[in-house]
């Protein structure tokens, strides 16, 4: 099975705003980053050349993995998205 | 807007439509508070619904009401290594006969199906409501308010029922304000669509029998494990990881749970299927240890959010919980307006009537497998040993024989070691 194929699958209305708000100068001095390979959705990407985290919200598959795994609380907001947005199951 | 009811349930999940069912039921005025645009839609979880006392208690029909996939006749388990697999099945007359005892179900149907019976009771259902806080007046919590509208809800009693993270429970100040990774593991799915008689055919089964296998050995060492239900025309395959171990691992759960789809073995089981939809959720896997207060001034905490969910190895369970934890909320939320007294005294009929349940009981038998689950060689080397052991029993090649004995000895000791073998078999012996 394709793994690119596994993202498209899945249904999302997109907020605007998003829910979940990263301090990067937190994840810039983190010694453990699980958060990128924890992800189930991918959301968080590592750049070694730029010591930068990249954050997207789009894809958020909203389990909470990143809110259990990050051990240095980097979150400025972490909430579920605004009733209606984000994820939307429809046979799982 | 402000309004105000008699309670707020807030999220419509299996525990929240229980105790919104059980309270409307007898009359109460209870919204329900929803942050999808239907309830269902943000849920997903493995596997199986098995027995469920408390609705089945509601409603002698429930079995014909509720939307059912297929019933369990066969359970297996399958040891798995990259390329080798040894599997264990039952499949008993008894488990194809009424009461069935257990369901395969889609989140999306049979949630929204259990929100539906309450709203039919008398329910006041309020979907796209994502809550945020709790509301307090003198020192006790009087209500929820909701991400982007202005008004609160206001209710002398709340019911958090919102899922493994509770905010609710948090802002109440009934659970700790961060997760022990040790404590939790996520589970990812694939939704595999297949003709309903390919099914029946490769694993089995006749009329709308269903078969659920578990497995152990794919999630290439990581503390974890895999799926595979059946649906009417549909697999639900999936990995299980402990967060502590997938943090660490630097291994990613897609690309653990394509190499199990790829596994040559499990690739036979799922070819000719249609990638549907791909799902991930929380499971709170801490068991007894983690279960946060469940009482408060004017609040319970039921389901997920109170970590209800048995996760021994064996079976996992986590539905049949919440519906009973809603229902006995429900029950104790209409005993404390009876007497006019929600502080946590007029509440506390809910911990007493979950304790002398199975809730509690078997949360409390099973409070030592979290720990003996922790183990890391359960997941790569009793795998590994359990194939070499029996591909080498049914190795016929002209050497002259080992005893059986000594060939399992010779597999213990080449994969696990014999004093490790004896610690773990000890250990497992006491927490299960």
């Amino acid at each position: 099975m394709n793994i690119d194929e596994i993202f498209d699958n899945t249904s999302f209305t997109i907020d605007r705003e998003a829910h979940i708000v990263l301090d990067y100068d937190v994840c810039t001095g983190c010694d453990n980053r699980g958060c990128v390979n924890s992800c189930p959705a991918r959301c968080y990407s590592w750049s070694e050349d730029e010591q930068k985290m990249t954050f997207v919200h789009d894809g958020c598959l909203e389990c909470g993995t990143c809110y259990v795994v990050c051990h240095r609380n980097a979150f400025t907001r972490w909430r579920y998205p605004r009733g209606g947005f984000g994820v939307a199951y429809r046979m799982t | 807007m402000s309004k105000s009811y008699q309670a707020i349930v807030v999220g419509a999940g299996p525990a929240g439509s229980s105790a919104a069912l059980t309270m409307a039921r007898a009359g109460l005025d209870v919204a329900l508070v929803e942050r999808g645009s239907f309830p269902g839609e943000k849920n997903m979880f493995g596997g199986v619904l098995h027995r469920m006392p408390s609705l089945e208690k509601i409603f002698p029909d429930f079995w014909e009401r509720a939307p059912l996939e297929r019933h369990i006749v066969k359970k297996g388990v399958t040891f798995m290594t990259g390329e080798s697999c040894f599997s264990t099945t039952i499949e008993a007359g008894n488990y194809d006969r009424p009461p069935y005892n257990g369901y395969t179900i889609f989140r999306p149907s049979f949630d929204r199906w259990l929100a539906d019976e309450a709203v039919a009771a008398g329910a006041t259902l309020i979907t796209r409501a994502t809550v945020d806080d709790v509301v307090r007046k003198d020192g006790r919590i009087s209500g929820v308010s909701i991400v982007g509208r202005s008004g609160q809800l206001h209710a002398p009693v709340v019911v958090a029922a919102d899922g493994v993270l509770s905010f609710t429970a948090q802002k109440a100040g009934l659970r700790k304000a961060t997760f022990d990774p040790a404590q939790m593991a996520v589970g990812v799915k694939a939704l595999i669509d297949m003709p309903r008689e390919m099914i029946d055919d490769r694993f089995g089964l006749v009329r709308d029998q269903g078969f659920a296998n578990e497995f152990v050995g794919c999630t290439e060492g990581v503390r974890g494990g895999g799926f595979l239900y059946t649906n009417y025309d549909s697999l639900s395959v999936g990995l299980v990881f402990h967060l502590a171990s997938l943090r660490t691992s630097g291994k990613t759960p897609y690309d653990l749970l394509n190499a199990f789809l790829e596994q040559p073995q499990m690739a036979k089981m799922v070819c000719g299927g249609r990638l549907q939809e791909y799902s991930a959720h929380l499971i709170p896997e801490g068991g007894y240890d983690m279960i946060p207060e469940l009482v408060g001034d004017g609040i319970l905490v039921t389901g997920d959010a109170a970590a209800f969910c048995n996760a021994t190895g064996l079976n996992l369970e986590g539905i049949n919980l919440a519906s009973h934890s809603g229902v006995v909320a429900g029950e104790a939320v209409i005993a404390a307006h009876r007497a006019g007294d929600f502080s946590r005294y007029g509440l506390s009929s809910y911990k007493k009537m979950l304790e002398e349940s199975f809730v509690i009981k078997d949360l409390k038998l099973f409070r030592n497998a979290p720990h003996m689950l922790h183990n890391n060689r359960i997941y790569q080397e009793y795998p590994e040993m359990m194939c070499s052991f029996m591909e080498n029993i049914y190795k016929i090649e002209g050497a002259p024989k080992q005893s059986v004995t000594r060939q399992f000895l010779k597999s213990a000791k080449e994969k696990v070691g014999l004093g490790k073998l004896l610690a773990d078999g000890f250990s497992a012996w006491r927490s299960l």
